[in-house]
């Protein structure tokens, strides 16, 4: 028998078990803190971590022409994701993505290698190459259906509608002012899943159904559109035209049936430069050079040497700018100075404050001085002596200065305001641009002068045809615009966008006036080349030298509707640039010809 | 006088002079096995069946080793427990070589260590017979030593046998959680011998003191990055304990887990066999983060009712060691509670992310075939100096 035990080890013992208790107790508290007051934060973070989200694509609305014409619809596609858990062979993965989705290794490689439950590597890849995916059979390698943007007629009114981005999202025109209504909701299933990822089958499962988008129902119409598309190609192609705009609409209620703007590009492929576009910019890069050389020329002679910088652009960004450049809208993104078709609304202003008469004579000995400034008329002689009617069927300036100068700077200034044209038109089009105009108290005679015959200010294509519309319509402004209302599944309205007609911006006599003399303009005048046997056709042509004055490129225009005495539809072609010929009476008018000579007696039946 | 005595204790005995048996020590141990090869087959069976296609894999061979163990518990409990003083020497010669044997072929790695000898048919950690080992060894030192223990110099050259060991342990098998554990039940035992408390008390605020600077310098390290990559795992280790989200991808990966586990348990559990964690999340969920499960499926409630078994455990000790006939078997029960009590605490604060992760089982749950063998001999050991209790000694 070894030693006794003794009293203080018995007291040792005890203060061991003490300590030890003390311990569990503290643990205890630990539990205490973990398991209620940090319980809810924790079951957050496990949630999260045990369940998967995958989000199912909602069908996005289609958009119809007036007719129930799909112009943009939704076709399968697949996206292919990596599940990182259950990966197998990373580099097999790798190597076979790569060369299925024709990405850069790195690009994957980083997807592939990143832990995370799933990992998108690309979407919207064809139906036929997912399916393809799917068969090899890569474990940890998913391949998801959706939808996608699927526009059947390519390049038909690509500026109008816009495409979409990969997120479903509009990029631009119609897809993104109407996104609310298209994209419709998003499901989602909530699946628990073990650590692998692996979908834990007894665990319910949470499904949100998604909601598909509305249908959008336009007032475009396709057949108009694709006519109105071809001549604008046409008359680009013959006049080796840099763009071509054509807008037409109807003047009572505003509804636009077709909006070109040539080159256009294929919705399909937003992201593919057209070699139309290419070439256009190569012109345009062209003329800059040019431009650019002979300033240089001149400042080296003032012995001004100062060595231009070229702007370094990345390939990205220059890429980026191509595509912005190539996605603009001419009628609407763009101004220009709209030349003679304006003076229509000097003709206007001038009735409505009862600044002219019709029968009111006017000689024109060829120029007209203002101030110091001899202003020429486009026929080098002169028209003589002439009254209102005829003044605008020659559409002879020193007639209109006068009529401006007649009305004063600030009335006319008034007038523009009270037309509609200092304040964008409101269509239903992403980055419309604003009149770019002088301020009212920088209006000198000069500027008064140029004004009334549509020079020295801008706006755009969409602005003047609305405008005009605004006029001959009975005097009441419109806002332009696409969409006529959202449909459900099932074709039921939810919501209409139609616009009511305006205020009242010229009496319907001054209205009537006018009708009757841009009739004239076409039956007697500049604009006989839009005249049809049997329709009764108002119009207004333009020939406006583009800016800088002095490229020896000009603008011709031509806006014209019918019945001219019950305007049903009006139509603007801006032909800019052409070679050759350049007269907006010569070679505008008869496009607005042809395009009514088939519209006309479609819109009849 | 025997009705005096009945009062004193839950033991059974019709006499005076009949052998104490402590049936709650033994009943507790048997739960606590039971309990843990129920929690071994939720927390494994989901894994278990995708690696090996047998959902009871870490269940039968758990199953197994406590059966063994049991059988040896029950022989350790018929032997008297002095026989064990005859092989004090022998038992440290044994710890020592079996520890050796880890650099030979015969050692086994897993988990990117090698702490495993293969003997036969069955793998054996040295590790937790140098635990058995080092309690008899101690108990019988410290008889031997007399007097000696009251002089600073005694309790030195006490602590050099298991400090050898203990470094053993630590540098040739990379273990230095049952390290530590072995130099604690060391500490605990000489605690106990020792009539002093000036000098424990002393070292207790140094140790204390020592490991807050060792984790302030590891924080500072941290701060700049060329010092940073100079930290080893135990230093990156440190800094995971203390805020394991920021290292969520590396080695915060296991305390977050389990922190998530007993985190999403709530007061009342997801219920027996509904953890999620357990799927793969938690990594060794049967094994030394068991505890992590079962406060997921039982909840604060069935935490607490593990802990109170474990506290009742460790009361049975003492009151037997405090009963013990004579000073060898006290400080064999002591040895046994220490090492009880050590790896429960350390293990709860280890899931509890209360200390740094550290490989740590928790007693009798734990997945562990060696562990909880040799921790039912111990119990052998326990329940031997329990029945040598004379009712009329008390």
């Amino acid at each position: 028998m070894s030693s006794k035990n003794k009293t203080y080890n018995r007291k040792k013992v005890v203060a061991l078990f003490f300590f030890c208790m003390a311990a569990f107790f503290l643990l205890f508290i630990r539990l205490i803190d973990l398991m209620i007051f940090q319980s809810a934060y924790y079951t957050d973070k496990s949630v999260q971590l045990h369940e998967r989200e995958r989000s199912i694509k909602a069908a996005r609305g289609r958009i119809l022409d007036r007719n129930g014409v799909v112009l943009a619809d939704n076709k399968t596609v697949c996206t292919i994701s990596v599940i990182h858990s259950q990966l197998e062979d990373q580099e097999a993965v790798i190597a076979f993505l790569c060369e299925k989705l024709e990405l850069s290794e790195e690009f994957v490689r980083k997807r592939v290698e990143k832990v995370s439950s799933m990992e998108r590597i690309r979407s919207n890849v064809p139906k036929e190459l997912g399916d393809e995916i799917r068969e090899a059979d890569l474990p940890g390698v998913k391949v998801d259906e959706d939808y996608k943007r699927y526009y059947p007629y390519d390049a038909l009114a690509s500026k109008v509608l816009g495409f979409t981005g990969g997120d479903n999202q509009g990029i631009i025109g119609l897809e993104v002012i109407y996104d609310e209504y298209l994209s419709g909701e998003e499901g989602e299933i909530l699946t628990l899943t073990d650590a692998a990822g692996v979908e834990i089958e007894a665990a319910s499962e949470h499904r949100r159904e998604p909601v598909p988008g509305n249908d959008l129902v336009l007032s475009l119409d396709y057949n108009i559109q694709s006519y109105a598309t071809q001549l604008a190609k046409q008359v680009m192609a013959t006049k080796e035209a840099d763009r071509v705009s054509l807008i037409v609409m109807n003047p009572k209620n505003g509804e636009i049936m077709a909006m070109v703007d040539v080159p256009e590009f294929n919705l399909n492929e937003p992201y593919t430069l057209t070699p139309e576009y290419e070439a256009l910019r190569a012109k345009e890069e062209a003329r800059k050079q040019a431009a650019l050389e002979a300033k240089a020329a001149k400042e080296a002679e003032a012995g001004d040497e100062e060595v231009k910088e070229a702007e370094e652009k990345s390939e990205e960004e220059l890429k980026q700018e191509k595509l912005n450049g190539m996605w603009r809208n001419g009628c609407i993104n763009d101004t220009y100075e709209p030349g003679s078709t304006f003076k229509v609304i000097t003709a206007a202003a001038a009735l409505e404050s009862g600044c002219v008469a019709l029968s009111d004579t006017f000689s024109c000995p060829g120029f007209i001085v203002v101030d110091d400034r001899r202003i020429r008329c486009h026929k080098a002689g002169g028209h003589g002596a002439e009254d209102f009617t005829a003044g605008i069927c020659n559409s002879c300036n020193p007639v209109f200065v006068t009529l401006g100068l007649r009305i004063g700077a600030s009335r006319y200034y008034d007038c523009l305001k009270q037309f509609g044209l200092l304040e964008k038109t409101g269509v239903d089009l992403p980055g419309e641009a604003g009149t770019i105009m002088h301020r009212k108290d920088a209006i000198g005679n000069v500027e008064l002068a140029t004004m009334s015959f549509g020079q020295s200010f801008q706006i755009t294509p969409l602005q003047l045809a609305t405008t005009v519309s605004s006029l001959v319509n009975g005097g009441r402004r419109i806002t332009p615009h696409l969409a006529v209302e959202a449909v459900d599944a099932e074709g039921k309205r939810l919501e209409s966008f139609e616009k009511e007609a305006g205020r009242q911006i010229v009496s319907p006599e001054t209205s009537e006036t006018l009708q009757m003399l841009l009739e004239k303009v076409v039956s007697e005048g500049g604009g006989s080349k839009a005249q049809i046997e049997g329709y009764k056709i108002g119009g207004k042509t333009a020939t406006s030298q583009t800016l800088p004055r002095g490229s020896g490129r000009y603008i011709a225009s031509f806006v014209g509707f019918s019945p001219a005495d019950d305007p049903e539809v009006l139509a603007l072609v801006v032909i800019h640039s052409p070679q050759g010929t350049y007269y907006g009476g010569q070679i505008a008018a008869p496009v607005i010809r042809q395009l009514f000579e088939n519209v006309l007696p479609y819109l009849e039946k | 006088m025997a009705t005096r005595f009945r009062t004193v204790q839950g033991g059974r005995r019709q006499s005076n002079n009949e052998a104490y048996f402590d049936y709650s020590l033994l009943f507790t141990v048997l739960f606590l096995i039971g309990f843990g090869l129920m929690m071994i087959y939720s927390s494994s069976s989901y894994k278990a069946n995708l690696d090996y296609e047998d959902s009871a894999f870490f269940l039968k061979k758990q199953l197994t080793a406590a059966l063994l163990g049991i059988v040896c518990m029950v022989v350790v409990s018929r032997i008297p427990y002095h026989f064990w003083e005859r092989l004090v020497v022998p038992a440290y010669i044994t710890s020592v070589i079996l520890i050796l044997l880890v650099k030979t072929p015969l050692g086994i790695t897993s988990h990117g260590a090698t702490r495993w000898i293969r003997i036969w048919k069955f793998s054996l950690q040295p590790a937790e017979v140098a635990k058995l080992c080092m309690i008899i060894f101690l108990a019988c030192l410290v008889c031997k030593m007399g007097k000696q223990i009251r002089v600073m110099k005694g309790l030195i050259a006490l602590m050099i046998p298991p400090g050898i060991i203990a470094v053993m342990v630590w540098r040739i098998t990379k273990n230095m959680s049952s390290a530590i554990i072995i130099l604690g039940i060391a500490m605990l035992m000489i605690f106990v011998a020792s009539p002093d408390y000036k000098r424990f008390i002393i070292m207790a605020v140094l140790g204390i003191v020592g490991v807050a600077l060792i984790v302030f310098a590891i924080v500072k390290m941290a701060e700049s990055p060329e010092m940073m990559e100079k930290l080893e795992f135990r230093g990156l280790r440190i800094l995971a304990w203390l805020n394991p989200e920021a290292y969520a991808d590396d080695k915060g990966f296991q305390p977050l887990q389990a922190l998530y586990a007993i985190g999403s348990g709530g007061i009342f559990g997801k219920g027996l066999g509904e953890s999620i964690q357990k799927l793969g999340f938690l990594p060794e969920a049967q094994n030394d983060m068991i505890f992590s499960i079962i406060c997921e499926e039982l909840g604060l409630f069935g935490a607490m009712a593990v802990m109170l078994l474990f506290l009742l455990l460790i009361w049975r000790c003492m009151i037997i060691a405090n009963n013990a006939p004579d000073l060898f078997g006290a400080l064999l029960v002591v040895g046994v509670m220490g090492h009880l009590a050590i790896q429960v605490i350390l293990n709860i604060a280890v899931c509890t992310n209360v200390i740094p992760n550290t490989g740590i089982s928790l007693p009798f749950i734990s997945y562990g075939g060696s562990s909880v063998m040799f921790l039912l001999v111990e119990i052998g050991i326990v329940l031997n100096v329990g029945r040598s209790i004379r009712l009329k000694d008390l």
